[in-house]
C-alpha cells in the first residue's frame, strides 16, 4: 500500500518550545489514521505542516511520494480544530461560497449540498443565518463543506469535540463511509474509544515526539502481552503495597460490595508466578486473567512513560 | 483568478445587500446637501440686522453722500453732539452717532464714532471707506480738471493673465496654475475621504476572518494573496457603487434644491469665457473673481474633459487600491481593530505630503520635488492629477500609472506574506533568513 503522506523528520520550533522534534509519520492510502496524544503534544502543529499552513524548520512532507505543493492543497479537505464560519451569512450561501472556493462549479456544489443537507436532515437551515446556529449545528455545516469536494485526503482536527454522542456517532459513520468511497482520513483526537472503532493506523505523539506508530491491531497485539485483570476480595491498599516493584498497577477499583478489581502489567514472564503468590498472600484471589489492552491503556502507559 | 472573483462577489454582496448600506447610501447625499445649504438657509431666515447711525456733519460735504445699505442706514441730524449721543443711547434701534469734523477734507482724522454697543471691524471699515471716497473726490475737484470722472474710468484697469502652451503636443491647452492645483486639491480630499471610509472597511474585513475563527479554513483553501486581493477589489467595487449612487443622487437633489441657493449665472459666465469672451469684463459684471472663472473654464473645457476624466479615474482608483492594500497589511498584522489605530494614522501621512506638494505646483509644475512626487506611487495619484493640466508628456503619465499599479500588486503580495507569517508564528521573532524562506514558500 502506497503512502499518501510521508512526513520525514519534521522539526518545528517556536520561540518558547519545540512543538515537533524529529517526527516521522507515514500515512497509507485508504487508511483511517489516528493522531493521538495529550493536549499540547504537537498534533495540531503536525497537521498544519501537512496542510502547508505552517512551514517546518527541518524535514519535509511528501504527498504521493513527491514534495507537497500548493496545488496539492486542493486535494485535501481540512477541518481545523479552530473552526468558524462567517457569522452574518446565510447557511446556504456560505456553504455554496466555500464549496466553490474548493473548486466546485456552482451547479454541482448546489446539487451535492442539497444531498448532504438531506442526509443530515437539515434542509430547513438553508436560509437561516449562521449566527442563529448552535455550535453543534455549525459544526455539521463545517463537516459538509470539508468533504463536499470529495478530496483524496481528509484531515479532521478533533472532529468529535462539541458533538453529543448521537451526532458523534453520525460523524463516525460518515467518516467510515468516506473511507469506503476511497478517501484517506487523518484525524487527531484524545477520545480513545473512537480510535478503536474506526482507526486502522495510529501515531501517538507525546511531548513533541512520535512515541508509537503502526496498525492498531499490531499495536494491541504487541502490547497485549502481560496485562492481567485480577478480581479479589480484601484490603486493596495492602495488596498494592505488596506487589509494588514487581508489576505496574494500571487501574484499581475498590468495591465495598462484591469483588474489587485490579489491572496490572507484569514486565517479565518469570514474575507472573511470584506476582500471583504475592496477591494470594495479601487478599482473597477470585480471578486472574490475561487481557488484551484497550487503546486507552496503551495511551496512558505511553504518556506516563511506561512504554 | 476564480477564487478572487468568488471572494470579490462575497465581499460585495455581504455589504451591498445590507439594510444599513442602502439607508446610508440614500441618506448621505441628502445630508450633504442640507449641510451645505444650511448657512444660506440660516441667512435667509435670520432677521436682517439694520444699524441706524445718526450723522452729525460739521463740514456738510460728507453726510449727503453717505449711502445707506442693507446693514447700515444713515440719518443726518443738526443736533448738538452730546444731545445726539444721549438720544441715541435711549433709542434701541439707534446704533450710534458718527461725528465728522468741519475741516474733514484737510484733516481726514477728524472723524469719531460713538456707539452704545461694540462695533465691528467690518462696520468701521465700511464707514471709513465711504468717507475716504468722498474726501478723495473732493480733493481731486480742487485741481479743476475737466471730465475728471470720465478720465478716471478710462484709466482704471484690471489685469488677468490667460496663459497658453506653445510646445508641439498641446498647443492650445490653456494652463492655469490655479485650475490644476484646484483639481488636485479636490481630488486629494476626495481620495482622503474615500480612504477614511473604505480603507478601514478593508482592514475590518481582513480582521473578520480572525475574529470569526474561519481563518484556518480559509488559509487552507485559498492563497492569502487571492484572499486579500479579493477583499480589496470587492470593497473597491462597493465604494464605486456607493459613490456612483451618491453622485447621481447629488445631481438630482441639487437640481431640485440648488437653483434657489446658488447664483445660476455662474455657469453662463463660464461658458462665455470658454467662448473667448473677456474674462475681466465678465468677472466684474458678475462680481466674481477672474481667477476662479478661468479656473472653472479650463476645468470644464469639454475638449479636455474626456481624457482628463479617464486619467483622473485611473489615478484615483489606483490610489485607492494602493492605500487599501496598506490597510489590508495592517489588518493582516493585528488581531483586533483596536491594535490598528496607530498604524492607520501613519498610512495617511503621504496624502498630507501630497497636499503640501500641490502648493508647490502653483509655483512651478515642473520642479524636481513635484516631478518625483508625481512618480512616487504614494503621492502620485494626487500630485500627478494636479500637474496634468499643465501639459505632461504622455510617457510620464504612463510611467506614473504603471508604477502605481505595480506597487499596488506588490503591496498586496507583501500583505499576504505578512498575513500568512503572522497567523501561526506565535511570538517567535522571525529572522531575515526565516522571512526569506517565508517569502518563497
Amino acid at each position: 500500500m502506497s503512502n499518501i503522506i510521508s512526513a520525514e523528520h519534521i522539526t518545528k520550533r517556536f520561540s518558547a518550545h519545540t512543538a515537533l522534534d524529529d517526527v516521522s509519520v507515514e500515512i497509507p492510502r485508504g487508511s483511517v489514521y489516528g493522531l493521538l496524544g495529550p493536549n499540547g503534544a504537537g498534533k495540531t502543529t503536525l497537521i498544519r505542516t501537512i496542510t502547508r499552513i505552517s512551514l517546518p524548520d527541518e524535514g519535509r512532507i511528501l504527498f504521493d511520494g513527491r514534495p507537497i505543493t500548493q496545488q496539492d492543497i486542493f486535494r485535501i479537505g481540512y477541518l481545523p480544530e479552530e473552526r468558524g464560519l462567517y457569522r452574518k451569512m446565510k447557511v446556504g450561501d456560505e456553504a455554496l461560497f466555500l464549496a466553490q472556493l474548493k473548486g466546485l462549479k456552482r451547479h454541482e456544489a448546489l446539487v451535492r449540498l442539497k444531498e448532504w443537507f438531506e442526509r443530515f436532515g437539515i434542509e430547513e437551515w438553508w436560509n437561516k443565518k449562521v449566527e442563529e446556529l448552535s455550535k453543534g449545528m455549525a459544526q455539521k455545516i463545517q463537516f459538509i463543506v470539508t468533504v463536499l469536494h470529495r478530496p483524496e485526503l481528509l484531515i479532521f482536527d478533533e472532529p468529535f469535540s462539541g458533538f453529543d454522542p448521537i451526532n458523534a456517532n453520525l460523524l463516525k459513520e460518515e467518516i467510515l463511509r468516506l473511507r469506503d468511497e476511497g478517501a484517506t482520513v487523518i484525524f487527531s483526537t484524545h477520545n480513545m474509544s473512537s480510535v478503536e472503532e474506526i482507526c486502522d493506523h495510529i501515531t501517538l505523539i507525546n511531548k513533541s515526539h512520535n512515541v508509537l506508530s503502526g496498525r492498531v491491531d499490531d499495536i494491541r497485539r504487541a502490547h497485549g502481552g502481560n496485562i492481567f485483570s485480577v478480581q479479589y476480595r480484601g484490603d486493596g491498599k495492602a495488596l498494592a503495597e505488596r506487589i509494588q516493584g514487581i508489576c505496574e498497577i494500571l487501574e484499581q477499583e475498590e468495591a465495598t460490595v462484591g469483588l474489587s478489581s485490579l489491572k496490572i502489567h507484569i514486565e517479565r514472564n518469570e514474575d507472573i508466578r511470584s506476582t500471583v503468590s504475592l496477591i494470594n498472600d495479601a487478599v482473597e484471589l477470585r480471578q486472574f486473567t490475561e487481557t488484551i489492552p484497550s487503546m486507552n491503556d496503551i495511551f496512558i502507559r505511553a504518556v506516563n512513560g511506561g512504554l | 483568478m476564480r477564487n478572487i472573483g468568488l471572494i470579490v462577489g462575497r465581499e460585495f454582496r455581504e455589504r451591498v445587500y445590507k439594510k444599513s448600506f442602502i439607508i446610508t447610501t440614500i441618506l448621505m447625499p441628502l445630508l450633504m446637501i442640507l449641510l451645505s445649504a444650511a448657512p444660506s438657509l440660516i441667512m435667509a431666515f435670520a432677521e436682517s440686522d439694520n444699524k441706524q447711525i445718526t450723522v452729525i456733519d460739521e463740514s456738510g460735504i460728507v453726510a449727503p453722500r453717505l449711502t445707506s445699505g442693507e446693514e447700515l442706514s444713515f440719518e443726518i441730524s443738526d443736533k448738538e453732539l452730546s444731545e445726539a449721543i444721549i438720544e441715541a443711547s435711549q433709542n434701541e434701534d439707534n446704533f450710534g452717532v458718527l461725528y465728522i469734523g468741519k475741516d474733514i477734507v484737510a484733516n481726514p482724522n477728524d472723524v469719531r464714532l460713538y456707539t452704545s454697543s461694540s462695533s465691528s471691524l467690518m462696520l468701521e471699515e465700511s464707514i471709513a471707506g465711504q468717507i475716504e471716497e468722498v474726501i478723495e473726490s473732493e480733493r481731486l475737484k480742487e485741481y479743476n480738471i475737466e471730465n475728471i470722472d470720465e478720465i478716471l474710468k478710462k484709466v482704471e484697469a484690471t489685469v488677468h493673465l490667460t496663459t497658453f502652451r506653445t510646445d508641439k503636443e498641446e498647443q492650445s491647452a490653456a494652463s492655469s496654475a490655479i485650475a490644476s492645483s484646484l483639481t488636485g486639491l479636490v481630488l486629494g480630499f476626495l481620495l482622503y475621504f474615500i480612504l477614511v471610509i473604505y480603507g478601514s472597511m478593508v482592514m475590518q474585513s481582513v480582521i473578520e476572518e480572525k475574529s470569526s475563527r474561519i481563518l484556518e479554513v480559509m488559509v487552507s483553501t485559498v492563497k492569502p494573496f487571492e484572499m486579500l486581493m479579493g477583499k480589496i477589489l470587492g470593497i473597491a467595487l462597493v465604494a464605486a457603487v456607493q459613490i456612483a449612487v451618491w453622485g447621481v443622487l447629488l445631481v438630482i437633489f441639487s437640481a431640485l434644491i440648488m437653483p434657489a441657493l446658488m447664483p445660476d449665472n455662474i455657469l453662463d459666465s463660464v461658458q462665455q469665457v470658454q467662448a473667448g469672451a473677456d474674462v475681466a469684463a465678465i468677472a466684474t459684471q458678475q462680481e466674481l473673481s477672474p481667477e476662479l472663472l478661468t479656473a472653472m473654464a479650463s476645468v470644464l473645457d469639454t475638449g479636455h474633459i474626456a481624457t482628463i476624466i479617464t486619467l483622473v479615474l485611473l489615478f484615483t482608483v489606483g490610489g485607492f487600491l494602493l492605500y487599501a492594500s496598506l490597510y489590508a497589511a495592517v489588518g493582516a498584522s493585528v488581531d483586533e481593530a483596536q491594535d490598528a489605530q496607530q498604524f492607520t494614522t501613519i498610512i495617511t501621512l503621504p496624502i498630507i505630503v501630497a497636499f503640501v506638494v500641490i502648493m508647490m505646483i502653483m509655483k512651478d509644475p515642473n520642479s524636481a520635488v513635484v516631478y518625483w512626487c508625481s512618480m512616487i506611487p504614494f503621492t502620485s495619484p494626487i500630485v500627478m492629477v494636479a500637474r496634468m493640466p499643465s501639459g505632461i508628456p504622455a510617457w510620464e503619465i504612463a510611467l506614473s500609472l504603471a508604477l502605481l499599479y505595480a506597487t499596488f500588486v506588490l503591496c498586496v503580495w507583501g500583505a499576504a506574506k505578512i498575513y500568512k507569517v503572522g497567523i501561526f508564528m506565535h511570538g517567535s521573532k522571525p529572522s531575515f533568513k526565516d522571512l526569506w524562506r517565508w517569502l518563497r514558500y
